[in-house]
């Protein structure tokens, strides 16, 4: 029986592809997603799929009228839209000069796929799923030589219970060019299936700040891909907090030397909800660095999954890659899983990595009680102070008053909740 | 009555006897001090008293201005007018000094039934109180003891003691870590709040500190009892012919 609702969302898939003319870089992808990934599969172990592959679901048609009033303002000057995962022109800002945005032709959106199936990513069901079903591949290009000064915002909202929204992007940063981009994502749909392709070309520079903020039903299997060539630089960072079931995974290939990585994330999960950071690095030249720093709090019955693969390859020499992830669980029944994974073929190297999953530290907790803060007020003061401190690090400081506000919102409603 | 009374006090860790029947009486005005050998008890007893978990007496009694500590836990003791100068300040990173420094005293403010202090009255008198102990605006604005230097995490131990005005300070080896310029401004802070309505008992192992805060009482602590109680001449006793004549004598 399961196994049929399984084939069951695959068959909507290969029916909504039927619906396009000669697409072939849909049907490509709709011929390898046969079901959703299972318990066997190493990357899924820990992140189940067993509830949403008995969910009755269908890909979206997306209502090209439906707006959204979103409660919260904007922070970004420049605004991209996406409803129901396709972009929505009427609802988004001009492109200043030097940026552009576009929808990718057939043969593009063939090259995308190819891409993306040299990748890691290419069994991610949203790899497969999305570029069977998306409405358009968009483009953002910021062109050589351009500094972009004013902050995107992209805006990921809209889609419907037992269905999945598929939005599609490719952000590429030309030569010496630099942006910095924030990502929201507020879907109401039970499925949100966002695929993103990232290049940063030689001597670009890319600030990220993603926001996973979905309806409380929604299951997000977010997927991206980034390529960093010479002397670029990525400065990520994603809040995870919404939704049932999170997961944002990111594989970042550094073939470009010189280049320079950092990949940070925090989760804060509460009630039943299910938060899953998978990355995995690939360095494949040398002088490259990576950084990575992820923090989790954990409260109710949640449960926060790490996963961090970092490969160096044999020629990836003088390579610094230093990954540390850190749990705290404020709640009995939650629970936390990091998998901190290195595969070093190079011999020169600097790597380190440690994972660490505990409740708050007794000595901090004493400090602060021995100075009259009382326990509860103790520990707020510590958890948040665990967070605002790798956010101090980690965006811009015009934007940390936001990114921290956002993060003491999910925070405030699970601590409430726990009398430890 | 005594500012702080220890009577007979036992304690044991991992089933191991600390202390043994420590007896003590601190009255107003008067800095005692707490000498002995490593191993002897004398950061078990300063725990003890500051109410951290784990460090409950078995037997025995302690009083704070006549009221029982032990039904109290640390932040109430705390609240309650006493204070411990660590020995190993903790390091609390993304916990800015400034708003460390109010919530401690708002706490302590808000059980004494005062107004709590707004921020700018705040950081006025924080600032006020900074600079008496050479400790600077930008000391404040980093992280509580992140990449503060022995010298500066004392320093802010002393500036958080002179912001909360306890009734006892507890100051657990104040000196170490300490070079002789830090130790003289550590001692003149601790010595500029000395009055008559207040009491210090400061533990440490040498002589060294009791030059620059000079104690009323000296008393030698071994395997967890007091073996002998004196005035500062003991300390240079001690400094002479070391503990072991002190303890075999006892």
């Amino acid at each position: 029986m399961q196994h049929s609702l399984k084939d069951d969302y695959a068959n909507c898939v290969k029916n909504y592809t039927n619906q396009f003319k000669d697409n072939s870089f849909r049907k490509l992808a709709c011929n390898d997603f046969k079901s959703w990934p299972g318990p066997r599969e190493e990357t899924w172990r820990l992140s189940r799929l067993g509830t949403l592959s008995r969910k009755k679901i269908k890909p979206i048609t997306p209502n090209l009228q439906k707006t959204i009033n979103g409660k919260s303002k904007h922070i970004g000057s420049k605004i991209i839209k996406f409803v129901d995962g396709a972009y929505r022109g009427d609802l988004s800002s001009e492109m200043p000069l030097g940026v552009n945005l576009s929808s990718l032709n057939d043969s593009e959106s063939l090259e995308y796929l190819q891409k993306l199936k040299k990748s890691n990513l290419n069994h991610h069901p949203s790899t497969n799923v999305s570029l069977s079903c998306t409405p358009s591949i968009m483009k953002l290009t910021v062109k050589k030589n351009i500094k972009v000064k004013d902050f995107f915002e992209i805006i990921y909202e809209g889609g419907e219970e037992s269905q999945s929204v598929h939005p599609v992007l490719y952000v590429e940063l030309e030569e010496n060019s630099s942006l910095y981009l924030i990502e929201r994502f507020n879907h109401f749909s039970t499925l949100a299936m966002p695929l993103q392709l990232t290049e940063i070309r030689n001597k670009a520079s890319l600030n990220s700040i993603k926001i996973f903020n979905d309806n409380k039903e929604t299951y997000n299997l977010s997927a991206h891909c980034v390529h960093l060539s010479e002397e670029s630089n990525l400065n990520s960072f994603s809040l995870i907090k919404g939704g049932m079931f999170t997961r944002s995974e990111t594989h970042a290939y550094l073939n470009g030397c010189g280049s320079k990585l950092s990949l940070n994330g925090i989760y804060i999960s509460g009630n039943n909800q299910h938060h899953d950071l998978t990355t995995a690095i690939y360095h494949d030249v040398p002088d490259c660095i990576s950084k990575q720093i992820v923090r989790g709090v954990l409260g109710g019955k949640s449960t926060g999954v790490f996963q961090g693969k970092v490969r160096v390859a044999q020629d990836a020499q003088r390579t610094d890659g230093q990954q540390m992830s850190r749990a705290i669980l404020i709640s009995e029944n939650a629970n936390a899983n990091a998998k901190p994974e290195l595969e070093i073929y190079a011999d020169d190297v600097i790597c380190a990595h440690g994972a660490t999953v505990g409740e708050l530290d007794d000595d901090q907790l004493f400090y602060l009680n021995s100075r009259g803060v009382p326990m509860d007020k103790a520990r707020e003061i510590l958890i948040k102070a665990f967070l605002e401190d790798m956010i101090n690090q980690s965006v811009d400081n015009s934007l940390h008053d936001f990114v921290f506000k956002e993060a003491e919102l999910a925070l405030s409603s699970i601590i409430i909740k726990e009398t430890l | 009555m005594s500012l702080l009374e220890i009577k007979n006090a036992h304690l044991k860790l991992d089933n191991k006897n600390i202390l043994n029947g420590v007896s003590l009486s601190v009255n107003k005005g008067e800095v005692h001090a707490i000498m002995g050998p490593n191993g002897s008890g004398k950061s078990t007893l300063s725990y003890m008293l500051a109410g951290r978990d784990g460090y409950e007496l078995e037997d025995g009694e302690i009083l704070l201005d006549g009221k029982s500590l032990s039904e109290m836990e640390a932040d109430e003791r705390a609240r309650s007018g006493l204070f411990l100068a660590f020995q190993y300040p903790v390091e609390l990173p993304g916990v800015g000094g400034m708003s460390f420094l109010r919530e401690a005293v708002n706490s302590r403010r808000k059980f004494l039934g005062e107004k709590e202090l707004d921020h700018l009255a705040f950081v006025k008198e924080a600032r006020k109180e900074a600079s008496k102990m050479f400790v600077k605006d930008e000391m404040l604005k980093r992280a509580v003891n992140v990449g503060f230097s022995g010298g500066e995490k004392k320093r802010f131990e002393i500036l958080q003691m002179s912001m909360l005005k306890p009734k006892v300070s507890i100051l657990d080896e104040t000196d170490s870590g300490l070079d002789v310029d830090a130790l003289k401004i550590v001692s003149d802070g601790v010595n500029s709040q000395r009055n008559k309505e207040n009491a210090i008992v400061v533990i440490t192992h040498y002589q060294r500190l009791l030059d620059y805060i000079v104690p009323d009482f000296v008393h030698i602590l071994s395997d967890g009892v007091i073996i002998k109680s004196g005035g500062p001449e003991l300390a240079l006793e001690v400094e002479k012919n070391g503990y072991s004549g002190l303890i075999n004598a006892a």
